[in-house]
């Protein structure tokens, strides 16, 4: 049975609107394991306060922000999947039925970026990813939208044959731009290699993996482990005012490439919006966050 | 939840010049009374022009509060206004035109999220302001805290643009980013880090070194 235009259009909107109202089991539980081995008082009070707006979004099914961002969705294509319609359009349709019915509503956030005016909708709106993977029949609809904490401090930067010195430099050189400024503490992607468009697709596709996972390549699981270290040695704690959690995880993955190697490193914000789900051929949805 | 908010210092807004003066870097404190938000660039743009003509914006700011808090508000049945969510933006975007603001009027709060730079702070010491760091992710908490809304202008603007004035009960805990006296955390933190990137980079090397090597 082809997965239907309907299907993905419902489902895409439903992800969008989850992700607005829950901060990820993991991300709480990272907030949690945080409070208890913080040192410093105020940033002590701040993960308190921190899990405290998160319980009272769930409970009362609020917004945990007021900046729900802009919609961005990564679509993962079965290759055995078979669908009918324009799934393209299905999920701009979604976002703008979403926008008509969602309650409380949305602040208008889509950005022309040539002339700064808002609005809900805009060229290329919502910003979707698309991605094909082997040997399966179903399509994963993941969503994670963007917003100043979860989007502004991203940066990139190529170099030519770096060590892993240089990559690990420059992740803290971003780190720092962001300073206090991206709602601390936060979940750091890293793409290294590829091309420039790919190494940020990975790093962004690395912040989407859940906190604690291991990575399976050794090399880089020492990485993240201390890079982890050395952002939380930084200081700059909750929000930014001090404290010893600046980043609950750090993940890192790669593609090989030419030589010339971009790195890309981006951050989502402490209350972690992202959702995923599976469309499966038999018409069931799969609700993975 | 009421535990979360036990145990704070509650200061009045629009802040006194004597309490902002007693804030210290670091404080953490809750806010009850009437506080001026915009999250707008186009907003501050409008106030500096009211500032550089000598005219007053259409809600009043001397001695007040102005805050990067954005908001969402809609008309009720009754004829009035309701604030359904509120939320802070980034401080740092609005460096450019803060201290004129801070002076001209003789804010005695700002705040936000993410702080203000040096300029802004030496603005705040010489007449006696403070920054207030709310959460980020904090609409349940902050939107909570509404009694009513007292006004709004600039209709023409996208709502969370608007400049609104607010009643609030128990608003915060938010944290003294900066003080009068001019100490800010931020400032401090970021130089902090600064000077320790050194020996964060050797621990790096060291860690790296007794790691797994690639292939």
């Amino acid at each position: 049975m082809p997965i239907t235009q309907d299907a993905v259009k419902t489902l895409s909107a439903q992800l969008y609107d989850w992700s607005l109202r829950r901060v990820p089991d993991d991300t709480k539980d990272a907030l949690r394991r945080a409070r208890a081995t913080e040192t410093h008082e105020g940033a002590q009070r701040v993960l308190e306060i921190m899990l405290g707006s998160a319980m009272r979004a769930e409970k009362e099914d609020r917004f945990v922000c007021s900046d729900a961002g802009v919609p961005v969705f990564r679509v993962t294509l079965g290759a055995e999947a078979r669908w009918e319609g324009d799934i393209k359009a299905a999920i701009r349709d979604g976002f703008a039925e979403l926008v008509d019915r969602i309650k409380p509503p949305l602040l208008k956030h889509v950005t022309n970026p040539l002339t700064n005016e808002r609005g809900y909708f805009g060229k290329d709106m919502p910003l979707v990813t698309w991605e094909v993977e082997s040997g399966v029949d179903w399509i994963e609809i993941a969503c994670q939208p963007k917003a100043l904490g979860s989007g502004r401090w991203a940066q990139a930067e190529t170099f030519s044959f770096p060590s892993l010195a240089e990559i690990e430099a420059y992740v803290m050189k971003a780190v720092m731009q962001a300073g206090s400024q991206h709602c601390p503490p936060v979940i750091i992607g890293v793409g290294i290699g590829g091309s420039f468009d790919v190494a940020a697709k990975i790093a962004s596709k690395a912040t989407y993996r859940p906190i604690g996972s291991l990575n399976p390549e050794p090399v880089l699981a020492a990485m993240e482990e201390r890079l982890l270290r050395a952002v939380n040695a930084t200081g700059f704690g909750p929000m930014g005012t001090g404290g010893d959690t600046t980043a609950l995880a750090v993940h890192v993955d790669y593609s090989s490439g030419h030589g010339y190697t971009p790195v890309a490193v981006c951050f989502n914000c402490w209350i972690n919006r992202r959702t995923r789900a599976r469309l499966h051929a038999d018409g069931s949805v799969e609700r993975m966050e | 939840m009421s535990a979360l908010f036990s145990g704070y210092r509650r200061v009045t807004m629009p802040l006194s010049r004597e309490d902002a003066r007693s804030l210290r870097a670091g404080d953490m404190v809750l806010l009850d009374g009437e506080i001026t938000i915009t999250a707008g660039l186009p907003t501050h743009h409008r106030i500096l022009a009211c500032a550089e003509a000598g005219r007053d914006p259409p809600i009043e700011l001397r001695n007040g509060s102005l805050l990067h808090l954005g908001s969402y508000s809609q008309d009720t049945a009754d004829g009035g206004l309701e604030v359904l969510y509120m939320n802070p933006t980034t401080s740092t975007r609005f460096n450019p035109i803060m201290p004129r603001l801070i002076r001209h009027f003789g804010l005695t709060a700002v705040g936000g999220k993410g702080g203000l730079d040096a300029a802004c702070r030496e603005a705040m010491a010489e007449v006696g302001c403070v920054y207030f760091s709310f959460l980020g992710g904090g609409a349940p908490l902050h939107s909570g805290a509404i009694t009513a809304v007292r006004a709004v202008a600039w209709n023409d603007l996208v709502a969370h643009y608007r400049l609104v004035r607010l009643a609030v009960e128990g608003l915060g805990p938010v944290t003294v980013g900066i003080d009068a006296q001019g100490n800010s955390l931020f400032e401090t933190l970021s130089e902090q880090a600064q000077d320790r990137m050194p020996e964060i980079l050797a621990q790096l090397d060291r860690d790296r070194a007794a790691a797994v090597r690639p292939g």
